[in-house]
């Protein structure tokens, strides 16, 4: 297993290479100018302001020269200075990946602990009223686009009836606790600030549940799938026919045969909703990975858009290892050579 | 600014969002019960629903874009923090490279400028850092004396070589605002009170150019010593201090800089060390990224901010009747065109462009009043030229109205009464409440009537300017907000003058060349050393000849909505500054 691991590791360096290279040719084949967040489109005309411009950040230079001096500096882990925020993309990143994690592990456990309790319970109740209303519980998360369900949710809870908070990770008034992980909840607990703990967690509500209901959908349902296919084998038949409580059978035989596939699902999950919680963040204003993606896209802020490429493809890479690494302990027939 | 204050806005939901933070658990809880098919249809019926509400929108006409109430100090004491909602659109904090919305409100909040607006009269110039200032008879000299008073906010006095080495800098780290300074040929300092800045030509805008937020002063030494700053000619490639711009401040105004985070909250604190008369208000001022104009006004009326910046005027009637809000519109300086350029490149349309006779036909072929009824609802006004309403040169100019029969006359005359095809390029946004997709339907709708066709392609803003930049485009829609009070800046980027963006952009005919219309550069000239009723005069025919140019068409001139919590006052829309924080205050 540890060998398996270390060699999976050692090839991550070369697929974000990789990454990168493709992320650098794409960015730089797009029609647009990339110095619309550099000079103001009334300075354009004046090619002294461009050509000032240009030199200062590097896009005087050939595209070929541009690539090595950024692969050279990305080994020295320097990943450039964003060109419409004038940061470091690392200490961009920095900053908004936390507030990204924050909210996708929130919504892993709503969506994740909630699917797969769900799919249980509509598995145990194959057919009944509880069966069907988790049903449709499950079809609208995985069907309803998270920017309507989002928008709609905010106006309802927000905007109508004042019971949740709006956009924003903390209340416009309030600041958030001393920076240790990034993470407010975390942040906030460890610095005993109960309040602001629970503010932190208040407005973490409503996004994650938008985010979480589209996972919580595609987990119910396979969890079900699965759980029903596993309920007609043989030895959940000879399991009862032994005595054993239907319950009992359910949590120590059915429901664990029928996480692996699961498993697979919230690996990914968690990947994307760390790199594509794009519109829960733009419609709930969380500043990050997702909302600094878009903008960087939309101003072809270059140094911007390959930080995020990079962030995104280890993300997926170790997702990947991970689950990988879960299956093993999850299904001991599973051997990683 | 660490704090728990609650505003009273806050404590009217407060208790109503703890109560039901209980519910909504539940709900989401109960969720795994099913209900939430009542949810979406619920959400459906919401997201279509608005207020039915008559209240009371004053309406300012402020001819000049000003509301009259800035003119009061403010008041209100030690008041709570102040949280404006923005969608900020900033592209640096230093002061020499700073030039956005947002950043005219930084920058004048922050870095004092030697002179400023009479927040009533956009003409009048009052004392900021200078107590007294004067122009030589040709305007190529301006002398100005400073208030011996005036202080940064680290204490130190603010002096001439401050001043030259702020100007000096703007102008040699070129930067998007150094064309403030273009023609100067030197700043001379005979003592720290004293500054006299030499233009090679006159140049009569250069006092309201100094009263824009982009000439604010910077503490030198401190630039110098600790942020490593350089003024010096050169410095587009020496100086590297921007980011040290972006955690620290360096200017004598009412707020100094707390922090700043992209994407979430500029954070402003009080100078508690202000020298000037009119204290500031408000311990902190936050400005909060909130993109859309919906969020703005759900979280004005929910409490959780003071102020709503760009609010849309369709929101209006959801904010009528509130008795906790203060809405108001203005008349402002913004205003939104379409162009021609029969210089293109590429792209269906520019070769017919090359007759004047079609552009004047488009020109009377759109419906003006039916294009500010279905873009804002009809608040906003009719523009002349490519001068907005309110500055000088702008009174005179004949408003545009459509003539159809004039145009199809017109089209017939130039052989094209079948029409043609016209490709329509233009950036996909919405500014100032115009959504441009809109506004080309209405344009698309209304040149139906010459037979013309037009082919709308909405493009990102990079890949809009790209094409722009590199081949032209036969028509396009964009948008301007003034940098500053005077006339000037309009021939210096509408102007058919060598040099300027559109006389390239709008060609001349013949590939790479530029449209140039002679009578503009001697008029912009003569505007510039004159003063009064002359240079009035002389702007005056200059928007004349930049219509007699048939290039640009404005469509609107849109009102601003000023919209706040009652309780907040100085509310106001300035030229120079956008919006005066050390004007707001608190009843």
């Amino acid at each position: 297993m540890k060998r398996y691991i270390l060699g999976r590791l050692a090839v991550v360096p070369f697929l974000l290479i990789g990454i990168v290279t493709v992320a650098f040719c794409i960015s730089r084949l797009i029609p647009a100018d990339p110095l619309t967040s550099i000079v103001s489109e009334r300075q354009m005309g004046n090619e002294e302001v461009v050509k000032a411009a240009e030199a200062r950040w590097g896009l005087d230079k050939s595209l070929p020269q541009q690539y090595v001096l950024y692969v050279k500096n990305l080994f020295k882990g320097d990943l450039g200075t964003s060109f419409r925020t004038k940061q470091p993309v690392t200490s961009d990143l920095g900053e908004r990946i936390p507030a990204t994690l924050e909210l996708a592990i929130a919504a892993m456990i709503f969506g994740g602990a909630g699917g797969v309790a769900l799919g249980a319970l509509a598995a145990s109740r194959q057919n009944k009223p509880t069966d069907h209303v988790s049903r449709v519980f499950s079809l609208l998360g995985s069907s309803l686009p998270v920017f309507w369900t989002g928008l709609a949710l905010l106006f309802v809870f927000y905007a109508r009836l004042s019971w949740l908070p709006g956009p924003g990770r903390l209340p416009a008034r309030t600041d958030p606790p001393e920076h240790i992980t990034g993470l407010y909840t975390v942040d906030a607990l460890l610095h005993g600030q109960w309040s602001l703990f629970w503010q932190a967690l208040y407005h973490l509500i409503l996004p994650a549940f938008v985010l979480g209901w589209a996972v919580m959908g595609t987990v119910s349902r396979l969890v079900r799938a699965s759980m029903l296919d596993e309920l007609h084998a043989d030895y959940v038949r000879t399991a009862r026919s032994k005595g054993l409580r239907r319950g009992a059978v359910m949590r120590g035989h059915v429901l664990r045969n029928a996480m692996l596939p699961v498993l697979t699902i919230l690996g990914f999950s968690f990947a994307t909703l760390l790199t594509g919680a794009v519109l829960t963040e733009t419609i709930f204003e969380w500043n990050g990975v997702g909302a600094y993606a878009v903008a960087a896209t939309r101003t072809l802020d270059y140094p911007a858009i390959n930080g995020v490429c990079l962030f995104g493809g280890t993300v997926f890479l170790l997702a990947n290892l991970v689950t990988d690494v879960l299956y093993a302990f999850a299904d001991p027939k599973i051997r990683l050579s | 600014m660490a704090t728990s204050t609650m505003h009273p806005g806050a404590h009217r939901t407060g208790r109503r969002r703890l109560a039901g933070v209980l519910a909504a658990a539940a709900l989401l809880v109960a969720a795994c019960g099913g209900d939430d098919d009542n949810d979406s249809s619920s959400a459906t019926t919401a997201g279509g629903g608005s207020t039915e509400t008559t209240a009371a929108v004053t309406e300012t006409t402020a001819g000049g874009g000003e509301s009259t109430e800035t003119t009061a100090a403010p008041t209100g004491g030690d008041a709570r923090d102040l949280v404006i909602a923005r969608d900020m659109d900033i592209n640096s904090l230093d002061p020499a490279r700073a030039y956005c919305d947002t950043c005219q409100i930084y920058l004048t909040a922050v870095y004092e400028t030697l002179i400023t607006l009479d927040p009533a009269d956009l003409t009048k110039q009052v004392p900021r850092l200078a107590e007294s200032w004067e122009a030589n008879a040709d305007n190529t000299q301006f002398t100005f004396k400073l208030n011996p008073k005036a202080t940064f906010a680290d204490g130190s006095p603010v002096e001439s070589k401050d001043v030259k080495w702020s100007w000096e800098r703007l102008a040699n780290v070129l930067g998007s605002a150094a064309y403030l300074m273009d023609g100067y040929t030197g700043i001379e300092t005979p003592d720290a009170q004293t500054v006299v800045v030499s233009f090679k030509a006159p140049n009569s805008a250069f006092l309201p150019i100094v009263s824009a937020g982009m000439m604010g002063i910077t503490n030198s030494d401190v630039a110098i010593e600790e942020a490593k700053s350089v003024a010096e000619v050169g410095a587009d490639a020496s100086d590297t201090s921007e980011q040290y711009y972006f955690e620290h401040s360096l200017g004598s105004g009412p707020y100094q800089l707390e922090s700043y985070t992209e994407g979430d909250a500029l954070v402003l604190a009080r100078n508690d060390n202000y020298w000037g008369d009119n204290k500031p208000v408000f311990p902190s001022v936050t400005i909060k990224q909130v993109k859309d104009a919906a969020s703005q006004l759900q979280q004005l009326q929910a409490g959780d901010v003071d102020i709503a910046m760009q609010l849309s005027i369709d929101s209006l009637s959801q904010a009528e009747g509130d008795s906790n809000l203060s809405i108001s519109t203005v008349d402002s300086y913004n205003f939104v065109y379409i162009a021609l350029s029969s210089g293109a490149q590429a792209g269906a349309g520019a070769k017919e462009l090359s007759d004047p006779k079609v552009r004047e036909a488009i020109k009377y072929a759109i419906d003006y009043q039916g294009m500010l009824d279905v873009t804002v609802a009809g608040k906003g006004k009719l523009q002349a030229s490519p001068i907005p309403n309110g500055f000088d040169g702008s009174a005179d100019l004949p408003l545009p109205a459509q003539d159809l029969d004039k145009a199809k006359a017109l089209m017939e005359e130039a052989g094209l009464a079948d029409g043609f095809t016209l490709d329509a390029i233009y950036p996909k946004v919405n500014v100032y409440g115009v959504d441009f997709d809109v506004m080309m339907q209405k344009v698309q709708q209304d040149l139906k009537a010459l037979n013309i066709e037009v082919n709308l392609q909405p493009n990102e803003f990079p890949q809009w300017l790209d094409t722009i930049k590199a081949t032209g485009i036969p028509l396009t829609a964009v948008y301007f907000a003034p940098d500053h009070t005077d006339t000037s800046q309009y021939p210096g980027y509408f102007g058919m003058i060598e040099g300027t963006p559109w006389s390239k952009r709008a060609g001349g005919g013949a590939a790479g060349t530029p449209n140039i219309n002679p009578a503009e550069a001697p008029l912009l000239a003569e505007a510039l050393a004159a003063s009064g009723d002359a240079k009035i005069a002389a702007y005056t025919k200059l928007g004349q000849e930049m219509m007699n140019d048939l290039i640009f068409f404005p469509m609107v001139n849109p009102q601003l909505v000023l919209a706040s919590q009652a309780d907040i006052t100085g509310m106001h829309y300035s030229g120079c500054c956008n919006l005066d924080l050390a004007l707001l205050g608190v009843k």
